[in-house]
């Protein structure tokens, strides 16, 4: 009982947690380092591109709401690389290897394409113009990253599991203040035209960002226990959420 | 980045006819780094046959008891748990990173918790420094153990779960479940697996009444009583596992060849410009990696993962070729264009020019 173990493959197959750089395969490894390396670009960028945001905000709560996003994401970044940190990464040099706030120009179309030294979701590669389109981002991204954490938060890797779970409650905070600001622009027609407009740029780049469907590196990663609900499941289940989110302020 | 430190081994007590405990001290400057959290484990490095060899083990000492100690049970062909329990003396030096690992909750001296905890064989280790820390610091906290093994003679801290039992009557409850030796109550005789642990929930733990459950063991035991535990509704927040470190063997590293004993073309003349400047140095084709060799000849070369994740070791092969191991971070368009990540990155040419600053 006390000596008998199993193939790591298997075990994981069955639901299995690891709790240590350690005991991950090779091939493991590499696949969680990516996710996280994608989490981390994705919440540094965000941060980045959310601070010049907080001087478009049009009063104090706004101000506010914008400003601890940045805090959050980054934050919540260190916290992930924190965990990459374990696996050996130069964590000091990590954080500052990549201008975070750099943006392509905004009628650039990448599709789901990574660029340049990092990591982040390709949406993240657009420019914010302005509080509405900002706020309109951040619904929609919110929602996603909500989904998506959602997902990772069952990941095999039980530090990350963790911490991840203890982002999520924040990380939903961010997307309920978005829908706060989205409410009070589409109080007037003139909030809700550029609202609209804005939805119109940014739902296909966000929408981008769930993956291929059907993606091939979706059954080895299901495998390995860091995914358990395929990338169009996701997508669909977001779709649907903000459907009914835009719905209700009479913006769809 | 963590970093290994000394430690002088201060005692080597036998505890099992194939298992010691090992007691450690720091330098007086590294306690702080040392200052660990119950359930934590430390990683030694040592060079065995010119090759160096990581292992885990966890410390199975409580916060309270002022010393560094850590369990290790010898695994069939493991060098370094053999190499402990056959020649391990006090006085020797061994090299480990400080503290890792969370398998630990926080300590909150005022709850009243019922903490349950799964051990099987050396698992122990990690979950005796959480009872003995848990169980002096949460003074209303109480803790169950199921602790298997296969014979009486292969219980680790025997005597001290029994001294623990006296020190906190009422509060620590420890079953032993034997695999291969009989017991008063048959329920203790044989596997702890789903049957088991239903077994166990039905007559012997409330589950209702548990917080939050440790599970250290080999995998088959571990998959068998989270699957149980879910069962009852438990949720994956309140299960805590913590899986052997070395239950896995060592990653095989490719050796590496002396550049100088080697004939011309087992190695590769490397031209590498970073930050503007630029060096020229040889190494062996095989074994190392771009990276490494950049880095040991002391360029400063940017790098995070080392695992062809991050892309932070990005460079530009502008001539020769070069073949790469993994690659996670490239696109097809960025390695078209001869872009590589240099920590998998080995040269297949004589002469490569590799270029950071593209």
């Amino acid at each position: 009982m006390s000596d008998e173990t199993m193939p790591i493959e298997d075990y994981l197959a069955q639901g299995g947690l690891l709790t240590s750089p350690d005991n991950v395969p090779p091939r493991y490894r590499g696949e969680l380092l990516r996710l996280m390396a994608s989490f981390v670009d994705s919440e540094l960028a965000g941060s980045a591109g959310f601070a010049d945001v907080i001087n478009d905000a049009p009063g104090i709560k706004e101000r506010i709401a914008a400003a601890r996003i940045v805090l959050e994401k980054a934050d919540h970044a260190g916290r992930v690389l924190e965990i990459m940190g374990d696996f050996g990464a130069d964590t000091a040099r990590y954080a500052v290897h990549h201008p975070w706030s750099a943006r392509l120009p905004r009628d650039a179309d990448i599709g789901a394409e990574r660029r340049g030294g990092d990591m982040r979701l390709s949406v993240l590669h657009y420019p914010l113009e302005g509080w509405i389109d900002a706020v309109v981002m951040n619904v929609l991204m919110g929602k996603a990253v909500v989904i998506q954490l959602g997902e990772l938060a069952r990941i095999s890797y039980q530090p990350l599991a963790e911490v991840l779970r203890s982002i999520l409650p924040r990380e939903t905070r961010h997307a309920e203040l978005g829908i706060e600001g989205l409410k009070r622009i589409a109080e007037t027609e003139e909030g809700r035209r550029a609202a609209r407009e804005a939805l119109a740029y940014w739902r296909p780049r966000v929408a981008a960002s769930f993956g291929l469907s059907g993606s091939t590196r979706y059954h080895m990663l299901a495998r390995l226990g860091l995914r358990h609900t395929p990338n169009e499941a996701l997508l669909a289940e977001w779709q649907k959420a903000i459907d009914a989110e835009l719905a209700a302020l009479n913006l769809n | 980045m963590a970093r290994f430190h000394p430690l002088q081994v201060t005692e080597v007590r036998r505890e099992t006819r194939d298992a010691v405990v090992v007691t450690l001290a720091p330098r007086e400057e590294d306690r702080a780094a040392f200052d660990f959290t119950q359930g934590q484990y430390l990683t030694f490095r040592r060079i065995f046959d010119g090759e160096e060899l990581r292992r885990s083990y966890s410390i199975c000492a409580g916060k309270d008891e002022g010393v560094l100690r850590v369990g290790i049970k010898r695994v069939d062909g493991g060098c370094f748990s053999t190499w402990a329990n056959e020649e391990l003396e006090r006085g020797e030096v061994l090299e480990a990173m400080p503290p890792m690992g969370g398998f630990f909750t926080p300590i909150e001296p005022d709850v009243a918790k019922h903490y349950l905890g799964f051990a099987g064989g050396s698992g122990i280790t990690p979950v005796l420094s959480i009872i003995k820390t848990t169980l002096a610091r949460e003074p209303r906290s109480q803790f169950t153990l199921v602790y298997a093994n296969r014979h009486v003679s292969s219980i680790m801290f025997r005597e001290e779960l029994e001294d623990l039992k006296n020190l906190y009557l009422g509060r620590f409850a420890a079953l032993h479940v034997l695999e291969s030796e009989a017991q008063d109550i048959d329920l203790f005789t044989g596997r702890v697996d789903v049957e088991k642990c239903e077994a166990l929930f039905r007559s012997w733990i409330d589950l209702k009444s548990v917080d939050t459950v440790f599970i250290c063991g080999p995998e088959p035991m571990m998959l068998a009583i989270a699957a149980a535990l879910r069962a009852h509704g438990l949720r994956d927040e309140q299960i805590k596992f913590e899986l052997f470190a070395s239950s896995q063997p060592g990653r095989a590293r490719r050796k590496v060849a002396s550049a100088a004993s080697a004939d011309r073309q087992s190695s590769c003349e490397a031209t590498v410009t970073l930050d503007g400047a630029t060096r020229n140095f040889s190494f062996p084709k095989q074994g190392q990696s771009l990276l490494e060799a950049a880095l040991e000849n002391r360029m400063d070369a940017p790098y995070a993962c080392k695992a062809g994740v991050c892309s932070t070791c990005r460079a530009k092969v502008v001539e020769g070729e070069v073949e790469m191991e993994i690659n996670h971070a490239l696109e097809d368009y960025e390695v078209e264009q001869g872009y590589v990540l240099t920590c998998q990155c080995y040269p297949l040419s004589d002469r490569i020019v590799v270029s950071y600053d593209q």
